[in-house]
């Protein structure tokens, strides 16, 4: 089953998977709803986030605060936040950051799945 | 990239604008020497302080109204932001920011995003009372934000 909100979508993998495909945008305008979201997806048994960001132009600094946010949570639980399909503008952000440190990063959705499920 | 001067008015609409002027500009089609993460660096380093405008700034009675002017230079794209706020303290700002990060915080990266991605920074008020942003990103670096993981 596939539950779409405003700006995300996110495909149940298994039961304590969940892919999230990021869209456009990941910014101050929606950063909010997003943690919103995976923060539903947590309390439903949710732990490893694959974050897909094949379409996405923007990801800023409150957007990175928020996947942050998320680590924060799932961490705990032994859960993973991971990157797949990363866009330039996400990966100039990674690299900026050096966030590759903390959050692992696959080709695809598929690859990450392999890894995950 | 093309020298490119724009106005915009609608703090709701800006961001949309900015990136959309960048979607029309392939990165190095005419230049060679301004690379694709150049590109995206800039327009990186726009959203973050422009974001901050939408935001944070007090324009008060004014309406607000931000010039952006973007110019290649060498290897250089070179950008001039003005706004009719009222401004604050960059500098003390970016010192306060980098000395209260937090562990993989969610809050204060936004300009020392903007920060770490530029060079010749510059911001203060100029002579009709505005402010203006002024900075270039270059091909050859790589630049980095340390955050506390």
């Amino acid at each position: 089953m596939q539950v779409t909100t405003m700006t995300f979508s996110v495909e149940p993998c298994n039961q304590d998977t969940v892919i999230v495909r990021i869209g456009k945008a990941l910014d101050f305008r929606n950063a909010a709803e997003f943690k919103s979201t995976c923060q539903t997806q947590v309390r439903s048994g949710a732990r490893n986030f694959i974050l897909d960001f094949s379409e996405t132009g923007i990801l800023d600094s409150t957007g990175l605060g928020s996947i942050f946010s998320l680590y924060r949570q799932v961490s705990p639980l032994e859960g993973q936040v991971v990157f797949a399909s990363v866009s330039r503008p996400v990966q100039v952000v990674v690299q900026l950051t050096r966030t590759y440190k903390v959050f692992r990063q696959f080709p695809s959705v598929d690859a990450a799945k392999d890894a995950l499920v | 990239m093309e020298s490119v001067k724009y106005r915009f008015l609608n703090l709701n609409t800006v961001i949309d604008e900015v990136h959309s002027l960048f979607e029309q500009w392939p990165s190095n089609e005419h230049d060679p020497r301004i690379s694709p993460d150049s590109v995206q660096r800039t327009k990186l380093a726009l959203h973050e302080w422009i974001a901050n405008l939408v935001q944070h700034a007090s324009f008060e009675c004014s309406h607000p109204e931000i010039m952006l002017d973007v110019e290649t230079v060498e290897d250089a794209i070179v950008c001039v932001v003005e706004d009719n706020s009222q401004g604050f303290d960059l500098d003390a700002h970016l010192v306060m920011a980098a000395e209260d990060l937090a562990h993989l915080p969610e809050r204060g990266m936004g300009l020392l995003m903007l920060q770490a991605c530029a060079t010749d920074l510059f911001y203060g008020r100029i002579s009709d009372g505005r402010n203006r942003l002024k900075f270039s990103v270059k091909g050859e670096d790589d630049p980095c934000l340390t955050i506390p993981f």
